[in-house]
């Protein structure tokens, strides 16, 4: 029915968006000003504000081929869709839900260049999901892996083939942070253009049963 | 005689093995001497100045790594986020549990004696803050807590019996309180929250004894008040300015000394030109007529939702040589302030986190403003500090042994959108005006325990931490600075390096001032997590 309004606040204008909200606009969206006092309109922009920047990233592939490409590339060693496949790496049975198009090619092309939040609070900001660390014990011995946990006194990490790993941080010589780095393999100039986009196809279609 | 004599060494035998709590009653000059029974904690703030300094030694920086949980009481109902920080009086325990229920816990075992909830309306107004509560006071032998909509109750610290219970201000325009109440000779002194929903802020004074209000302190003016002036326009509908946090007296002078919040419509100053008296401002108003003395605005005009509704530090110490009285206060928008307490006069002012809002202070401490740094529409502007400050409402604490002052700094900033600042006349329905915020995404907050020298707030040391943290800092003459994390850590410190000595894992990241108290001869230390309140002393 209406236009996606993730992001409207930002490229509308929040007067704009208020007004948009307070009168209405021609095909469809109804005038609000008279059910919503000015507060509730500022809260219900409020809310905009805090949904996820919109996404132009146009979802042209083949869910179905896309499918193949998931299951000829490996990608079900690690991740697991709706209880089939590896668990070293996220479950993906609903990431057409959590994740957009754009994101998803990106993260095929580039994993790690685009984390997510892990959480995100005004009162304490947020952290990045997924994020590649490199360990070394005051032992010398080095591990590459996924944060899982942090706390200002320990850290949690996963490494490749799905092991936790606990470390308090007076024991490590090294913990170095790397947004940008992951565990999974690029697949650029692995799979041809044609086959990422089916792929990405087929996990845009992946939504939790509504 | 003799038979007397043996009663006595009976009582004291009894003490010593059962241990009893003896009655209640805490008059005015053991709060004013509250120095000289470390064991006890009998203000908020640990004593009048708000120092968070304790006397007792035996937990110290030799033996803090063994300190074990000695009991966990949780409320009987599940609740989020305690934030209460305790009286602790002759083996019982006074907290508070959110919203407004206050609970004696027998101080030895963890059990409860009696609790109190208060009746609360049907639709609780709270607008830009939480139902919660963050201690009670205690004088004579009455336990006084301010209710989230707004009431002061006497509670009896025997029984919890309510002695009286009055109507501070109307919830349904959004006062409401969550900070302790200050207990002084026969007075009781009390604040609100409420900005958000544009309220008129007010400092309370009433008698202790009867519930009689003796003061009250507009903290905003209106037209044809002194300092109108200052809203050009906006004098009309001034708010603001709200008092939601706890204050600390000076006795030599009879001084009260609380902090204001921001300004009302946040984010949006359109319709208040000017500084907007006495907002962001520490005012120092005289305990028997609610006379503002004198004031200091820390941040005038303000646009971010800055409070400086932090707890103000009284302290003594040399200043150039000259022994001073002063008054320290880390504040929301980033600076660590030092003033004379008797005049209010600026000695010093710096940053002690990141800020971009602010070349620096002038030579009276007026903020000399950076550019381009105030709320906008679309994307906002990002600012650091972000909305919660540097530092928001938990505690800091200060040791005359080491002289530093030991805060839990915010490193953080956001994006700050303006909003359309209307305010609504009547019962508000949301947050008046206001804009919105975003917060930094990533690995980019953190926090910091900071131990600046109070005098002149040079970074002395400091302990950076995973995220921005919500809990006080308890320094004691052990040498060791107590505080926590947002992750759910409780935590020692070496007071004078800094140095990581102790941490307990709580399993919910904590939001309160701990404290410390002795009990038959044990020092024990105190805080809260999540549902929990836990004890920890010594094995």
């Amino acid at each position: 029915m209406g236009p996606n309004i993730q992001g409207i606040p930002f490229s509308l204008g929040m007067q704009a968006t208020i007004n948009v909200i307070k009168t209405g606009m021609s095909g469809g969206m109804p005038a609000f000003g008279g059910q919503l006092s000015a507060t509730q309109i500022q809260h219900v922009v409020q809310y905009l504000l805090t949904l996820r920047k919109q996404d132009a990233f146009k979802i042209t592939g083949d869910a179905a081929r896309g499918k193949e490409v998931y299951e000829a590339s490996g990608c079900a060693s690690c991740h697991m869709i709706d209880g089939q496949g590896g668990d070293s790496a996220p479950d993906l049975s609903n990431v057409g839900t959590l994740r957009t198009g754009g994101y998803l090619h990106t993260t095929i092309l580039y994993p790690g260049s685009d984390l997510p939040q892990q959480h995100l609070f005004l009162e304490t900001g947020g952290k990045l999901d997924y994020l590649f660390v490199h360990v070394v014990t005051n032992a010398g011995q080095a591990l590459d892996g996924t944060r899982v946990v942090e706390d200002s006194f320990r850290i949690v990490i996963e490494d490749a083939k799905g092991n936790f790993h606990s470390f308090d941080k007076s024991n490590l010589r090294e913990l170095k942070e790397e947004p940008g780095k992951s565990l999974m393999p690029s697949y650029k100039g692995k799979l041809s253009d044609a086959q990422v986009n089916d792929l990405v196809a087929y996990l845009a279609s992946l939504k939790e049963a509504q | 005689m003799r038979l007397a004599k043996r009663m006595l060494v009976f009582a004291a035998l009894t003490l010593a093995i059962a241990g009893v709590s003896v009655a209640q009653d805490v008059p005015y000059q053991r709060i004013l001497h509250s120095d000289s029974e470390p064991q006890n904690w009998l203000t908020y703030g640990g004593n009048y100045g708000s120092q968070r300094f304790s006397r007792l030694t035996q937990i110290n920086t030799k033996n803090v790594a063994q300190l074990k949980v000695a009991w966990i009481y949780q409320p009987s109902r599940a609740v989020a986020n305690v934030e209460t920080s305790p009286i602790v009086v002759d083996g019982i325990m006074y907290v508070t549990e959110p919203p407004s229920t206050v609970t004696a816990i027998d101080a030895r075992t963890g059990l409860r004696l009696w609790s109190w909830s208060p009746k609360m309306p049907d639709h609780l107004v709270l607008i830009g803050l939480y139902g919660n509560s963050r201690g009670v006071a205690i004088l004579d032998k009455t336990v006084y807590v301010g209710t989230a909509d707004a009431h002061l109750v006497a509670l009896d610290a025997k029984t919890g019996g309510v002695k009286w219970d009055v109507h501070v201000a109307d919830n349904r325009f959004g006062y409401s309180m969550s900070g302790p109440p200050l207990a002084i000779d026969g007075k009781v002194i009390v604040g609100t929250g409420g900005s958000e929903a544009a309220v008129r802020g007010l400092l309370d004074c009433y008698d202790a004894k009867t519930g009689k209000r003796l003061w009250r302190v507009w903290t905003v003016p209106r037209l044809g008040e002194p300092g109108a002036d200052t809203w050009g326009p906006g004098a009309s509908q001034s708010a603001g300015g709200t008092t939601w946090n706890n204050g600390s007296y000076d006795p030599a002078t009879n001084t009260i000394y609380w902090g204001t919040g921001n300004p009302a419509p946040d984010f949006n100053d359109d319709d208040r030109p000017g500084d907007n008296l006495y907002t962001c401002s520490l005012l120092a108003i005289d305990a028997n007529t609610g006379q503002i003395k004198w004031y200091f605005q820390f941040s005038p005009h303000e646009n971010h939702d800055w409070d400086s509704a932090e707890p103000p530090v009284l302290f003594n110490a040399k200043i150039d040589g000259k022994m001073r009285h002063l008054v320290a206060l880390a504040n929301r928008n980033a600076f660590y302030y030092v003033l004379d307490r008797d005049t209010g006069q600026f000695i010093t002012g710096v940053p002690f986190a990141k800020e971009t809002w602010a070349k620096g202070l002038d030579a009276k401490g007026r903020p000399i403003l950076n550019p381009d740094q105030q709320p906008t529409l679309g994307q906002g502007t990002l600012v650091y500090p972000s909305i919660t400050g540097a530092v928001d409402w938990p505690s800091p604490s200060y040791s005359p042994q080491t002289g530093l002052f030991y805060v839990s700094a915010h490193e953080t900033g956001a994006y700050y959108i303006k909003g359309t600042g209307e305010i609504e006349p009547g019962a508000p329905k949301g947050i008046v005006g206001g804009g919105g915020v975003k917060a930094l995404a990533g690995d980019q907050s953190y926090g910091a325990i900071r131990a600046l020298v109070a005098t002149t707030g040079k970074l002395r040391w400091q302990y950076k931490l995973f995220s921005p943290a919500w809990v006080g800092t308890l320094a004691t003459a052990g040498g060791l600075v107590f505080t926590g994390s947002d992750e759910g850590n409780f935590f020692a410190l070496d007071a004078s390096t800094g140095k990581l000595l102790w941490q307990f894992y709580m399993g919910h990241g904590l939001r309160s001032n701990p404290v410390t108290y002795a009990l038959d001869g044990k020092q024990y230390v105190f805080v809260t997590a999540g549902n929990a309140y836990v004890t920890f002393t010594l094995p």
